[in-house]
């Protein structure tokens, strides 16, 4: 099939440029299309799923309200001289952050969309999509958790600085880092032949052969 | 073609498991006091190094700590978080968890920084004149797409130096 100019240029380019310029002009396109078009029904769906492990009600601002089952017991202190029993936490997420729960699909599919062979691309499409989706509800969940465990923590008056550094690390990790590296390490994961040139990975045929002539010195010293 | 004579063996499983190590160690440092303490005037040297690009390329802003004001009001601070040091760390644990020599980590951890660090002074630019034409536009491009673009861009500087990592005369091969 014959091909026009820009794409012929395309080929010719570095496969690092080539990755970087259409993965930079998917993310833009597909981000744009997730801001305008997907980012409510992925609310939705990711609502439903993860209202399977902990319960999410809808407020009147139309942010998500959470009640995560948790038990613990409050120590009596000067101010409260009778221990408390917490069976449960009940708090707010405002839906703006709540979308940050979803970004990491559309990130996914510019990569996989911008990585070599992309006719070879549908089996990582499909499979990174369903672990990047899984990914979010997990975030989102361990996210409830250890806002539940914060707010226990801030009732019972424990200053403990170990567990109030653990949990400054963990909520940056689930907010700021995981879910932009996430859709990153599940596409090297999925795409073999990406993962193969960015890691300069040389094809199994070339490193087999490279291997036997390693063993090649080692075999005449044996005899020697 | 030149003969190759020297085979690195890649363990993929090594490297991820030196790659999260190496990570959550970074991450974990970042939280230390100390360090917060040294984080926020980094993003104070950032801002003034993206005022003083403005200014001197003939922009109009005015620059308070870690925030860079535009003469209409609005302003645009340089939070924990904004100044890519979450990116550089993952750009390190790449570079330290790959097998290559440790000049070649060192050129890699430098110059990897550098760029990682003036696409980010451009990113806050680019923001604080976004801003001040369109917040839900700002909201966007802030959190989601120049995130996105930054970890992309070092995904990118990482498997360039991977390039100059595994010169000629070395290959590299993934352990079966």
């Amino acid at each position: 099939m014959p091909c026009g100019p820009g794409l012929r240029y395309m080929r010719a380019l570095e496969p690092q440029t080539r990755f970087l310029l259409r993965g930079s002009a998917l993310l833009i396109g597909l981000l744009t299309l997730w801001w305008f078009v997907l980012l409510d029904p992925m609310l939705y769906v990711l609502k439903g799923a993860a209202g399977a492990f902990v319960s999410i009600e809808y407020t009147s601002s139309g942010d998500w309200s959470f009640h995560v089952p948790l038990h613990a017991i409050l120590p009596a202190t000067p101010e409260h001289p009778v221990a408390r029993e917490i069976r449960s936490i009940d708090f707010d997420l405002s839906r703006s952050d709540a979308i940050a729960f979803t970004f990491s699909l559309p990130v996914y599919w510019a990569i996989i969309l911008a990585a070599p062979d992309v006719k070879r691309s549908l089996s990582p499409l499909l499979l990174g999509t369903i672990l990047v989706s899984a990914i979010e509800v997990a975030l989102l969940l361990v996210f409830a958790e250890f806002t539940a465990r914060d707010a226990v923590s801030q009732f019972g008056g424990i200053a403990d600085a170990e567990g109030t550094w653990l949990r400054r690390v963990g909520e940056y990790l689930i907010v700021n880092v995981l879910p932009y590296i996430g859709p990153f390490v599940v596409a090297m994961s999925t795409h073999g032949k990406l993962r193969a040139q960015v890691f300069g990975i040389l094809p199994p045929t070339e490193s087999s052969l490279l291997s036997a002539r390693e063993e090649q010195p080692r075999a005449k010293m044996r005899r020697t | 073609m030149p003969a190759m004579t020297t085979v690195t063996k890649l363990h993929p499983l090594r490297f991820a498991l030196a790659f999260t190590c190496w990570a959550l160690l970074a991450f974990g440092i970042l939280f230390t006091p100390p360090v917060q303490a040294l984080d926020v005037r980094f993003s104070r040297v950032l801002v003034s190094v993206a005022h003083g690009l403005l200014t001197g390329c003939g922009g109009h802003a005015a620059r308070d700590g870690a925030i860079l004001r535009a003469p209409g009001g609005f302003g645009v601070e340089m939070r924990d978080g904004c100044n890519a040091v979450n990116v550089l760390i993952l750009l390190w644990s790449a570079v330290l968890a790959f097998p290559a020599s440790r000049n070649m980590k060192a050129l890699g951890l430098a110059a990897g920084s550098a760029i990682v660090q003036a696409l980010n002074i451009l990113r806050f630019i680019s923001l604080f004149y976004l801003g001040q034409y369109s917040m839900t536009w700002f909201d966007f491009a802030h959190a989601y797409l120049w995130e996105s673009l930054l970890v992309l861009d070092t995904m990118v500087i990482f498997w360039l130096w991977v390039r100059h990592a595994v010169r000629p005369g070395t290959a590299l091969y993934a352990r079966a």
